[in-house]
């Protein structure tokens, strides 16, 4: 794989993540963020933690642990789980 | 001067179809049991008129009505000797959803409908146009027993299913009630959009909240009529509440009890009652059940009862259930959809990928994906998540029960739904 198409990988994955979470924690777009803390969500409860690991798994096919779903503290951490798996952002 | 002449012409044709000679008894299209006449409503309501005028009971039943004939003769077996004369008997479904049988004393109904008669303000009324299927206690009571008592004319239309007669019997209407359930709304102002009926001076809902969001559409379709929210069940024969549309301002306001009526709501906030119009008894399984004058008999309903001494419907006792530890009330969940949602939309039970009970959303028509979007907008603004559906589906149309409102059993087992959100859970 280039780097060409190593970078837009990751910029698909950004995209996809972040309709993701919008469809999950059914956010406004402009009320994403990267950045986004868990706690700044109301949405972000222990089903929606299901709903987000679920999703996950659908759409980069990686099924977070319990583990590491409970020990998320915001999208940041989404990055670096699925990073540290492979997947590019 | 032409569209005038036509539609003069249109209304003496409704009129010379649709007036019918309520107390002729010349012919029938009654079959006889053993115990006690099935009549059919074939949309023949001398048949109807001739069995009330007669002695024996006879049990009043759609052709459609998701039973058999031998489970009906079966169990009118049980129906004891002193409630063979002057009852007559409506099939109905309970709380459960299984079907029963619902044994009224015709006496008492006749006072029921002459109550209604002075409650509401219905003397001027000269006829009563028909939108719902007679077997219905509600029309039954309501519309064919209060014209029969009372002297006015019956209008009997096909409703919504076939919405010609029913057009043109509100474009001929002079001086007409209807009565009609909150869930024919959205069909309602499909069909007629901006149409008025001037014809129309009282207009009845009942079978649950009253469509409080809906009243100023009710207010310009009938621009003439004064309109009112009738609460009950079956078991009442059928009426418990009522309420003028401005005695209140919230949808579950549905009124005070009529005179002969005695509510209460238990710790669980079921609501009871007692009546001097009820039934005297139900068949559900093999046994009659004799209801006595203590008895305090539940609607299905939860509510509470305010410092007016008005019903508050809280929803459905089978309407609420747990999920993940939070009590959910579907139809609480029912009017925030419709509060965002202008088409049709049920709420059917379903069970999550962990075995917990849950519920899907059912739209129709087919929605726009921006008004999904506002749905679940109002969803996340007032419900937490464990109140959300498991789906959002979209169907062309719900199906629907004779009485218009929306066949949830049948809903349930729709298989041509898309769906527009999965909660993934």
């Amino acid at each position: 794989m280039t780097e060409s198409q190593t970078a837009a990988g990751a910029s698909d994955n950004r995209e996809r993540l972040a309709d993701l979470l919008i469809d999950v924690f059914l956010l406004e777009p402009d009320e994403f963020r990267f950045d986004l803390k868990r706690e700044e969500i109301e949405t972000w409860d222990s089903l929606g933690v299901v709903a987000m690991a679920v999703g996950v798994q659908e759409t980069f096919g990686y099924h977070f642990t319990p583990e590491e779903a409970m020990g998320i503290g915001g999208v940041a951490d989404i990055i670096h789980l699925l990073t540290d798996k492979g997947i590019a952002f | 001067m032409v569209y005038a002449a036509l539609a003069r012409e249109r209304r003496q044709q409704v009129r010379r179809q649709r007036l019918l000679p309520l107390f002729d008894d010349t012919h029938s299209s009654a079959g006889e049991s053993p115990l006690t006449k099935l009549l059919y409503d074939d949309g023949d309501p001398v048949a109807l008129a001739r069995a009330w005028q007669e002695a024996p009971t006879f049990a009043w039943l759609s052709r459609r009505n998701g039973v058999t004939e031998s489970w009906l003769r079966e169990r009118l077996t049980a129906l004891p000797t002193e409630h063979r004369q002057d009852r007559f008997i409506l099939l109905t479904s309970g709380t459960s959803g299984e079907p029963k049988l619902v044994i009224g004393d015709r006496r008492r109904s006749e006072r029921l409908a002459r109550v209604l008669h002075e409650l509401q303000d219905a003397e001027p009324v000269a006829e009563t146009v028909v939108a719902l299927p007679l077997t219905y206690t509600y029309a039954f009571v309501n519309q064919w027993l209060w014209s029969r008592q009372m002297g006015r004319r019956l209008v009997l239309t096909d409703g919504l299913r076939q919405p010609d007669t029913l057009t043109a019997a509100l474009e001929a209407a002079e001086g007409a009630m209807i009565c009609l359930v909150g869930a024919q709304l959205p069909l309602v102002r499909r069909l007629f959009a901006e149409r008025a009926f001037p014809g129309v001076i009282r207009v009845h809902f009942a079978g649950g909240a009253f469509p409080q969001a809906e009243l100023p559409y009710v207010r310009k379709l009938f621009p003439n009529a004064s309109i009112f929210n009738n609460f009950g069940c079956a078991e009442a024969m059928p009426r418990l509440t009522l309420r003028r549309a401005e005695e209140g301002e919230r949808a579950e306001d549905v009124g005070r009890p009529l005179p002969g009526v005695t509510l209460r709501c238990d710790d669980d906030g079921r609501v009871l009652f007692r009546s001097d119009y009820r039934c005297v008894g139900q068949i559900s399984g093999a046994e009659f059940e004799p209801f006595d004058d203590e008895r305090w008999v539940p609607t299905g309903d939860l509510g509470e009862l305010d410092d007016r001494g008005h019903l508050l419907l809280r929803g459905r006792s089978n309407e609420v259930f747990k999920r993940y530890g939070e009590k959910i009330s579907l139809a609480h969940l029912l009017r925030t959809v419709q509060a965002a949602w202008a088409g049709q939309a049920a709420l059917v039970r379903a069970v999550d990928n962990s075995g917990e009970p849950g519920h899907v959303l059912l739209l129709s028509p087919q929605p726009e994906r921006a008004q999904v979007r506002g749905l679940l907008r109002a969803l996340r603004s007032q419900h937490p998540r464990a109140w959300w559906p498991l789906r959002v589906e979209g169907v062309d149309n719900l199906p629907l029960l004779d009485n218009g409102k929306v066949d949830v059993l049948a809903a349930a087992r729709l298989d041509n739904t898309t769906v527009y959100w999965d909660q993934r859970i």
